[in-house]
């Protein structure tokens, strides 16, 4: 059952309107100023959406009435937000996005010291001030004041510039589509600053219409930017969600990437420029990491799905431990950029490893062993899934097992994960081979799986 | 035991104090709820300077935009502005965020309809219930519209009204030299300009810093104004004006420092006005019988009304009134300008009569009839108004009675009138008589009962 509305450790998310609502707004981001200690700005952002004003006002409006400054950014991607609470030393932050979800979503995500994520625990506590409604409002004399800021887009980009050389990308032809999201801002003024001539489609920005689904997969960006991938003799092409944590790619020939495979890509290139060894994924992303991270040396810890516990696994290790961590959906963090998931920094490093290597994204990406992977979703009572998972690790005693987040089973060169979405109602099934299509093995769990229903 | 009114909820609106009180989600709230009443369509937001201000816009804005409206932000404005602003630019409503002469602690969302005038009764309680049932317009994402500032149309929109009903060239011949006490308030910068610039006097202001605290009582009273007092003895001005937070009460200082008793300044704006303009005159139960006086001269009716800037305006629009106020709270409705309390209006038509007729304050004053005016508060218990108002009655069977307030007690030439305080649980007593002893003893004699 799903009415549109997910109160969780990650946040408010739901359809506005039907789902979320203007007390819903209110009251977390008032749970927000409670949980924050006083005496510090928070910084506060939003994507395209239109629905962002009207949350804008009221995570405002209750910040203000915890005592709390406020420094707006306006309309500002969530990597931008989380970089500007990191250098106005700020107490944390909000992005109102509900990122690659559709555009009648919206949602809050709470950063605290650092634009850094707020661990399970912090995130828990954040939950129970809210479930408690006692919040701590000032009385009339000590309430905060707001500052709205429109230079934390240079300075971002001034981050992203000490680390990238901006203007070398001159020499590649880039298409963009930036899903009239806030890619579209940050692109268009690297056009301006550095000269990037990057050719931008869907960068009309008004709020209510999106191209299409803001959802950065394979699919979609073949089908977006496929078509004019040799028209216009580009050499890469990238597709952002709408708050631009996340990326999709298509090669030169107009053949979409998929987004499994721009975490080993960015292993690839990243090891050997960093000295932290460590590689963190999910239990569902490919295992091309494996064999990428192997050649340079490095390990890679799997993690549960979700970035919750992406970022509880950051936290245990020493920033220098870690050369990147991500997910299978194209959404990646590195240590340099303090563990912020941003499509833009991984367009960079991507268009910088190509620049560097003199080489084609076709000609990179064949240069690694073939991975097929089958991904698939059956819906379910949530009754019978313990049960489901004992019967299928039973059927399959001779591989490794590991059951940190449903079940995973895997061999040499192939591997399975059986896991409950967190969003949905449904098991999502998903199998991975080297080489050949995996495709009896995922039939028989398929058919395992429906058979529970 | 007093019990403190600290957030109150009602046909008049919210009101309450900043903090565990009126906090922004049940602003949000509200205004989600008038959204909703008055439909999808432009919504004006304004507010006075109170430090609550902005965060109490941004919470009325959220609410407002959540039910689908558009919001037009005037910023720190005087409530007759904004209420003149909706009704020219076609608005559908919009919503004054000030406790008016209230405490800084206080605030409050006034509400407004399409023509800037306050909602009659029966609409006020159909959109508190329809806060209550909380089924409001929830807007999804693509009727989600913005707020858009206008700091600049307002106030020369208001200033152009005024100036239409006065004759401005013969104030700024006379080159007036006029005191303010500004408190502060929203009207703090409008006002300057307004009596600088526009109609050329000698100015000497106080307290017309936007940006500070109130730095008195805000409700300008007798007591309240020393300052302005102070300020017209010293510099010898001909007029000294006290506003509130809002721009909607004006009290008045004369050439000696004196500050008048509001009941007279509505009566000097009611023999400017009703030569110019026709209709009748209404005020409250608890306005003085020299208004009466006043209109019996012009040869119009005076209507009284229950307590309550909304209960005049209602009755004046009912019978097309010419002029209408609150004697005691000091207040001035001029419709040739707005349905609204207005202190620019008062300000314009004191001004104006001055230079009209040559005369000073003391000498405008001292022309009117003279009446003595008491008042005072008694703390009750809840259950016993009834039997108190009943035996104050018996007491007076020779008066004509009112209970249309509270309970008003008539005689020629003196009255006597009892009312529940809306706020705190206190009966005021206000008695009018032509002498000052006649005032004492019948205030003396309703006091006893009342506190028997």
């Amino acid at each position: 059952m799903n009415a549109g509305l997910r109160i969780s450790h990650v946040g408010l998310r739901g359809v506005v309107g039907s789902g979320l609502t203007a007390t819903h707004v209110m009251d977390f981001s008032a749970a927000f100023g409670t949980f924050l200690e006083p005496g510090r700005a928070v910084v506060l952002g939003r994507d395209t959406r239109a629905s962002g004003n009207m949350i804008r006002e009221g995570v405002v409006a209750s910040l203000l009435a915890c005592g709390h400054d406020v420094i707006d950014l306006g309309v500002a991607s969530t990597p931008v937000v989380q970089h500007a609470i990191h250098r106005m030393g700020a107490g944390g932050g909000i992005a109102i996005s509900a990122s690659h979800n559709t555009i009648d979503w919206n949602a809050l995500r709470f950063f605290g010291p650092g634009g850094i994520y707020l661990n399970t625990a912090e995130a828990g506590e954040l939950l129970d001030i809210y479930h408690l409604r006692r919040f701590a409002f000032q009385e009339w004399n000590k309430l905060g004041s707001l500052r709205v800021l429109d230079s934390a887009l240079d300075d971002y980009l001034d981050d992203l510039a000490r680390v990238y050389d901006l203007a070398a990308l001159q020499g590649l032809r880039v298409v963009v589509d930036c899903c009239n999201g806030t890619s579209a801002l940050i692109l268009r003024r690297m056009n301006e600053r550095f000269g990037c001539g990057f050719v931008l489609i869907n960068e009309r920005v008004d709020g209510r219409t999106v191209a299409h689904t803001p959802n950065t997969s394979a699919g979609i960006v073949e089908l977006q930017l496929g078509p004019l991938m040799k028209p216009l003799a580009a050499d890469a092409g990238f597709l952002f969600d709408l708050d631009s944590d996340r990326v999709a790619l298509a090669d030169e020939t107009g053949r979409g990437v998929s987004e499994e495979l721009i975490l080993p890509m960015l292993a690839d290139y990243l090891l050997p420029r960093s000295e932290g060894k460590l590689v963190i994924a999910n239990l569902s992303s490919t295992a091309l990491l494996e064999d990428v991270t192997a050649q340079h040396g490095g390990r890679v810890l799997r993690v549960p799905v979700g970035r919750q516990a992406a970022i509880d696994a950051i936290s245990t290790y020493r920033p220098e431990q870690i050369a990147l961590a991500g997910e299978g959906t194209g959404a990646v963090m590195m240590p340099q950029f303090r563990f912020v998931y941003d499509g833009i920094a991984s367009m960079l490093a991507i268009l910088t490893m190509m620049r560097e290597k003199g080489q084609s994204l076709s000609a990179i990406l064949a240069s690694y062993p073939r991975y097929c992977i089958l991904k698939a979703e059956v819906p379910l009572h949530s009754t019978n899934i313990p049960a489901l998972l004992l019967q299928i690790q039973s059927e399959f005693p001779d591989g490794r097992l590991d059951r940190t987040d449903g079940l995973r089973v895997s061999w040499p060169n192939r591997w399975f994960h059986i896991r409950v979405s967190q969003t949905e109602p449904v098991i999502r099934v998903i199998v991975e081979q080297q080489g050949q299509e995996p495709r009896d093995l995922f039939e028989k769990l398929l058919d395992k799986v429906r058979s529970f229903h | 035991m007093p019990r403190e009114h600290l957030l109150k909820v009602g046909v008049s609106g919210v009101r309450g104090v900043i903090g565990d009180f009126l906090t922004p989600a049940l602003s949000a709230s509200f205004a989600q709820a008038f959204g909703t009443y008055v439909g999808k369509g432009r919504v004006v937001v304004g507010r006075d300077t109170r430090t609550s201000g902005p965060m109490l816009t941004h919470a009325v804005q959220c609410g407002l935009l959540a039910a689908g409206c558009e919001v037009i932000d005037l910023g720190v404005i005087p409530t007759p502005t904004i209420q003149m602003y909706i009704a020219h630019t076609r608005a559908r409503g919009g919503i004054a965020l000030t406790a008016s002469h209230n405490p800084p602690e206080y605030n409050a969302l006034k509400l407004f309809n399409a023509e800037g005038l306050f909602f009659n009764h029966y609409e006020r309680s159909e959109l508190l219930d329809l806060f209550h049932q909380s089924q409001f317009v929830q807007a999804p994402n693509d009727e989600i519209r913005t707020v858009r500032q206008d700091l600049k149309t307002a106030p020369a929109l208001h200033l152009a009204r005024v100036l239409s009903r006065i004759d401005a060239e013969a104030i700024r011949r006379r080159k007036f030299h006029v005191a303010l006490d500004g408190v502060n308030g929203a009207g703090s910068r409008l006002s300057v300009h307004f009596l600088e610039n526009v109609l050329k006097t000698r100015l000497d202001a106080i307290s017309v810093d936007p940006a500070k605290i109130f730095p008195r009582i805000a409700e300008p009273r007798p007591d309240t104004l020393t300052e302005l007092a102070d300020l017209v003895r010293r510099t010898g001005a001909d007029i000294g004006f006290g506003q509130d937070p809002d721009g909607d009460r004006l009290a008045v200082c004369d050439e000696t420092g004196a500050v008048l008793d509001n009941d007279d300044v509505l009566a000097l704006a009611v023999s400017r006005a009703l030569p110019q303009t026709p209709g009748d005159v209404v005020v409250n139960l608890t306005t003085s019988l020299v208004i009466d006086d006043v209109a019996a001269a012009h040869g119009r009716r005076v209507w009284r009304t229950p307590v309550g800037e909304a209960n005049v305006v209602e009755m004046m629009q009912a019978v097309k009134a010419a002029i209408g106020g609150e004697g005691s709270s000091g207040g001035i409705i001029y419709p040739a300008v707005h349905l609204c309390r207005d202190s620019y209006t008062a300000m314009a038509l004191l001004l104006d009569l001055m230079a009209e007729t040559g005369k000073s304050v003391t000498q405008l004053v001292s022309a009117l009839p003279r009446y003595t005016r008491l008042s005072g508060k008694v703390a009750f218990e809840h259950g016993r108004l009834g039997t108190l108002m009943q035996s104050l009655e018996e007491s007076f069977p020779d008066a004509e009675t009112d209970r249309t307030d509270g309970l008003k007690l008539l005689w020629p030439g003196r009255w006597l009138h009892v009312r529940s305080s809306n706020t705190e649980p206190l009966l005021r007593l206000a008695v009018e008589a032509k002498t000052e002893s006649a005032a004492k003893e019948l205030f003396r004699s309703a006091w006893e009962r009342l506190t028997a």
